[in-house]
């Protein structure tokens, strides 16, 4: 059966600041043999989380709330490899790409252990998929640090998600295609290649 | 002759709003300490702010006239609730345009649920490179564990840092070593707190259920 990879699009406003690079992380993916399935998240009902962690205590593993978050959650779940694509923001992720993050909660578990020294969430699911951040840099001046704060979040999520391996990588938006694909490339391949 | 008094301006990222939750109580608490000096203060529910056009022209004209901002927020996945981040690229296109009209300063106070502090550091180093970004000058950022639970030195740690902004000074190395260490140890943290989320669930009726997979492949 082949692999499943998910593309969680981030991308703001008419989404051009992400579609090339989405399009060009979905034929990698399929070249590495996976299914892809693209999620643009500016175009989904996602009401923010509440904060009130009814899906782990009242309902456990799915939100409360009825809207198309608990089909982001559903589908991360279903994948192999999950890529986090988003305009970068101060080294972060955009407001699109972080809406769906919020609602992933359900797919751990309430209950803690410790972790390479801190606590963190046990996990829910048996297998969770890679991470593979993926951000796009619009601004003419990169912010210092911009790559190595994206880079660190997306290890973050990797550990709190339960991410079995996880990658990194930034690439400009005015960047030749050619130069776009190789980076991605690498990136997925680093997690996916084997 | 009147004389304009400074204004502090409270942005609570969690959407519990302004009067519940630990990021209002923490944010209201450093707010407090600026006004019993007799600063002026506002508040903003950012979930609420960003909803619509008006709440987000309000929010970013509250930033520009503010002497002081300070960000009240919970970790979510690692980095700021959704609401929040939408909130400060509001701030920063809009600040963008603006630059060297003002420059207020920018405190972050960022509570996780996990024991340690430093699971905020990079929401934290994100936020700094925020206020770069948007022409806020950076004084600190306050990160808190146990769910922002704080104690007396906690509170002491925000009276410092009150009265830095107040007099406009460097703020003192106690206010983070105040903040930052962990309240219990690891192993504590993770009995008391698995212990509470089965006491949840027997009130919900949920025990035995807490590690259901209602997504799991077949």
């Amino acid at each position: 059966m082949a692999r499943v990879g998910l593309i969680l699009d981030g991308g703001t406003g008419d989404g051009q600041d992400t579609r090339g690079a989405a399009d060009v992380a979905a034929d990698r993916l399929r070249t590495l043999g996976f299914d892809v399935e693209r999620l643009s998240l500016r175009t989904m009902a996602i009401a923010p989380c509440v904060g009130c962690f009814r899906c782990w205590i009242e309902t456990p593993g799915r939100c409360v709330l009825e809207d198309d978050g608990r089909e982001v959650a559903r589908r991360v779940v279903g994948s192999d490899l999950v890529v986090l694509l988003t305009p970068i923001r101060f080294g972060g992720y955009s407001s699109e790409l972080k809406k769906a993050l919020d609602r992933l909660i359900p797919i751990i578990s309430p209950f803690f252990r410790r972790i390479r020294g801190e606590v963190h969430h046990r996990r829910r699911y048996s297998r969770y998929p890679e991470l593979v951040g993926v951000g796009v840099r619009a601004q003419e001046r990169p912010l210092p640090d911009e790559e190595d704060l994206f880079e660190a979040l997306v290890l973050r999520n990797a550990i709190n998600l339960r991410a079995p391996r996880q990658a990194a990588c930034v690439v400009d938006r005015d960047d030749p295609k050619r130069s776009v694909r190789a980076t991605i490339g690498r990136a997925l391949e680093q997690v996916a290649g084997r | 002759m009147t004389t304009t008094r400074p204004s502090v301006l409270l942005l609570v990222g969690s959407p519990k709003g302004l009067e519940r939750g630990s990021s209002a109580r923490l944010g209201r608490l450093l707010v407090d300490g600026l006004t019993q000096r007799g600063w002026a203060s506002n508040a903003i529910h950012l979930h609420a702010a960003v909803a619509n056009d008006e709440g987000r022209r309000e929010l970013v004209a509250a930033v520009d006239q503010a002497d002081v901002v300070v960000l009240a927020a919970p970790l979510y996945v690692d980095y700021l609730p959704a609401p929040a981040v939408r909130a400060l690229e509001c701030i920063a296109a809009n600040r963008q345009e603006r630059r060297g009209e003002s420059r207020p300063r920018f405190v972050s106070l960022i509570q996780c649920g996990f024991v340690e502090p430093n699971q905020n550091d990079t929401c934290q180093r994100i936020l700094e490179r925020f206020a770069d970004h948007a022409g806020l000058e950076w004084v600190t950022g306050i990160s808190l564990g146990s769910a922002g639970r704080i104690v007396k030195r906690g509170r002491r740690a925000l009276a410092l840092l009150a009265e830095a902004l107040d007099l406009e000074i460097l703020v003192p190395q106690e206010v983070q070593q105040l903040s930052q260490s962990p309240r219990a140890p690891g192993w504590l943290y993770v009995l008391a707190g698995n212990l509470m989320w089965r006491r949840l669930a027997r009130r919900h009726g949920s025990a035995g259920q807490l590690d259901a997979r209602p997504d799991a492949r077949p």
